[in-house]
């Protein structure tokens, strides 16, 4: 008679001798899948997996169809920096607008992450980003101030070009649960340190509503003309010069104390000697 | 009347005009004084009064003849029969009786008296010859145990540490030997807690140093203080996090705490304590840097822009405002956006380090700043003379990352006189000195 509670502990391997038969595999079943989540649910240390992502807005000047209240038209969107699918680990998307619009609160369930609009104003939108179950279960707030009028307000406005305001930053998972890096191990949307040796990891299991029709990658999006660039080349090569040139002070400033030192010890001296 | 008239208010009738002057006799209320004098107070009557005002004008009571006379008195607090005169208050010819009214306040110590037999039998000291140790107790009694001026006519000289210790222990010493049995005088606070020499010799030593201690002194003394509270709240924050992989916060916080006791109690001069805030400060950083990666750690999903706002805060949470704008101002010059534009996690860790480099860069200027202040007060002797100096010379910021600029100085610094951050132009040294694109 096996106790068909949901006891966390692995049943060995013994093969059933009485009828119910049936009933045993299937309590078998069970454990062994309790187990493997708890396989899949276990944390990793020192395996950081981080998603890059780019999050703003851009908007168009709708220059003769502008209405009072409807001067533009504006797409505010979350998308991968690399245009990747983020689907693999963003399960939901909220987007919280200004009170004045209809239903202000707009959830998307799957990429691509967006909400375009037609209006007149700038505020602030918060974007919360909830994650799938294997991932995190706490959800992530960005940002962003949606911008519409360009810097340089004495240049004619156009229909053709837009304003684009881009921020990029990256959502990093501190110590991600195996079945998560199973399952986006070799996902392009995401960033993986090198795992350490000898490390295996268990068969990734699917999440609810990974199977969708829509493709969420950003790559052909209508908008993608627009989307900048962003390249850490630039900025590591503005900082590596800037460390080697404080690098360099500070050495200078360290000759400088320990010569001013040496004459101020032998000053000390001779005050004693007195 | 006149005036009523000019206002074109209508004319008051008699009977109305009488009114207003009684009203105002008894809101006067002071009888017996007159108005202005009673307006001194306050104008109100006090809730207690202290002197009934009707009693200020009040007479001597008429039957009464008073005279002044001067006559001669004596007081029980003189020995010597000495006869002085003074005016006195005579009353209906009745000269007053008793002691001069100022007697009762001579009070004096009760310095202990011994014997000589008791002298030979409990109070030989090596130290102490008797004849020292008589004229000792003599003037104690006659100066009423005021060892700075004991000291000061003690005939051999004698520290006051040792004066003080000499007298106690003889007193302590006496009053165990008189007493009956022991446990009779040890709730006396003689007995209970004698004196000890070393100890208030050290009192007196760390009352100077803090006495002494310039500002610059003092500042380093906050710093440290301030970073061991720091590594024990980050001990606290580790603690809860229950990190049990980081020896580092644990390793720091002795150390500082060893370290902030120096400067506390002991006699350490001002270089010891220098180096010690110095070495303290790196393993603060290691110490902050460790826990805010915990309780980054413990928030599952954060940005990375968050992140490293996190780390920027606890690098630089040993410094001051002024400093950070700097090290602001700094990266700004370099070139380097105060945020990175594209923070991934190696750019992070990048800014980072930078931010880190130029604490420590300006850190360093100042120390040397620091250091070419002392050596320039060494040499003119006048120590004393400049304890602004110091002060003023931390709020200039010498942002020249050329070492010309500050190799200059040191030339300057041949003749004998002031740097030329001299206080003689204290509204100079103050304005920061404006860095230069020229000087990269």
């Amino acid at each position: 008679m096996t106790s068909s509670s949901s006891s966390k502990k692995l049943v060995p391997d013994q093969p059933e001798i009485s009828g119910s038969t049936t009933k045993s595999l299937r309590t078998k079943m069970i454990k062994s899948e309790d187990s493997e989540k708890r396989i899949l649910n276990k944390k990793l240390k020192d395996v950081e997996i981080s998603l890059p992502i780019v999050y703003g807005n851009i908007s168009f000047w709708l220059g003769k169809k502008a209405s009072e209240y409807q001067s533009h038209k504006w797409t505010v969107y979350v998308r991968g920096a690399s245009n990747e699918d983020l689907g693999v680990v963003v399960k939901r998307a909220v987007f919280q607008l200004h009170s004045s619009f209809n239903n202000p609160t707009r959830v998307l369930e799957s990429p691509p992450f967006e909400v375009s609009e037609a209006g007149w104003g700038e505020f602030e939108i918060a974007i919360t980003l909830y994650f799938h179950s294997d991932v995190c279960d706490k959800p992530l707030n960005l940002y962003h101030h949606l911008k519409l009028y360009p810097e340089d307000e004495s240049g004619p406005m156009s229909t053709k070009k837009p304003v684009v305001v881009e921020s990029y930053d990256e959502v990093v998972f501190p110590e991600p649960s195996e079945g998560f890096l199973a399952r986006v191990q070799n996902h392009p949307a995401v960033t993986l340190p090198r795992l350490p040796a000898g490390f295996t990891l268990p068969p990734p299991v699917p999440v609810e509503d990974a199977i969708r029709k829509k493709r969420g990658d950003t790559k052909d999006h209508p908008l993608s003309q627009w989307f900048m660039n962003f390249s850490e080349a630039d900025e590591l090569l503005q900082l590596a010069a800037a460390r080697q040139q404080v690098q360099a002070h500070i050495a200078k400033l360290r000759r400088q104390i320990s010569v001013v030192d040496g004459p101020h010890q032998q000053q000390l001296k001779s005050l004693s000697d007195q | 009347m006149d005036a009523k008239d000019i206002l074109g208010l209508p004319k008051n009738s008699l009977p109305q005009e009488k009114k207003p002057r009684p009203q105002k006799d008894s809101q006067r209320k002071p009888d017996g004084i007159s108005r202005e004098v009673y307006a001194l107070t306050g104008g109100l009557a006090p809730l207690m009064p202290a002197i009934d005002a009707s009693q200020l004008k009040k007479r001597p009571p008429t039957d009464e003849k008073i005279t002044w006379q001067w006559l001669p008195f004596t007081s029980s607090a003189r020995k010597d029969n000495l006869q002085l005169y003074h005016w006195t208050r005579v009353v209906n010819s009745v000269p007053p009786t008793g002691d001069y009214s100022f007697a009762k306040y001579n009070k004096s110590v009760d310095v202990v008296k011994y014997t000589d037999e008791e002298y030979e039998k409990y109070l030989t000291d090596p130290m102490w010859t008797k004849e020292e140790t008589d004229q000792l107790f003599d003037l104690c009694q006659r100066f009423d145990l005021r060892f700075i001026v004991i000291a000061d006519r003690f005939p051999s000289s004698r520290t006051v540490e040792e004066l003080k210790d000499r007298y106690y222990s003889v007193s302590r010493a006496m009053l165990i030997a008189r007493a009956p049995s022991p446990g009779d005088v040890s709730g006396h606070p003689l007995v209970k807690e004698p004196y000890n020499v070393s100890q208030e010799i050290e009192r007196k030593r760390a009352l100077c140093m803090v006495l002494s201690q310039t500002k610059h002194q003092e500042r380093k003394d906050a710093e440290v203080l301030a970073e061991a509270k720091r590594i024990a709240e980050s001990r606290m924050v580790t603690r809860v996090a229950e990190e049990s992989e980081l020896p580092v916060p644990s390793n720091a916080a002795p150390e500082s705490a060893e370290r902030t006791s120096v400067p506390g109690d002991t006699v350490s001069p001002s270089s010891n304590v220098q180096l010690p805030s110095a070495a303290v400060a790196p393993s603060t950083a290691t110490a902050d840097n460790a826990s805010t990666l915990a309780s980054l750690r413990m928030l599952r999903v954060y940005l990375r822009t968050y992140a490293l706002e996190q780390m920027v805060q606890a690098a630089s949470s040993s410094a001051g405002l002024r400093t950070i704008k700097r090290v602001e101002q700094t990266l700004q010059e370099l070139g380097v956006n105060l945020k990175p534009r594209v923070p991934t996690k190696l750019v992070c860790a990048e800014h980072l380090e930078l931010r880190k480099e130029i604490l420590t860069l300006l850190n360093l200027q100042k120390q040397l700043q620091y250091k070419e202040a002392e050596g320039s007060s060494f040499r003119d002797g006048s120590y004393a003379d400049t304890p602004g100096t110091p002060k003023d010379r931390t709020f200039v910021p010498d942002m020249s990352f050329g070492g010309e600029r500050v190799g200059k100085r040191d030339q300057k610094r041949k003749a004998p006189g002031r740097l030329s951050e001299a206080p003689s132009s204290p509204a100079q040294s103050k304005r920061p000195r404006k860095f230069k694109a020229s000087d990269l």
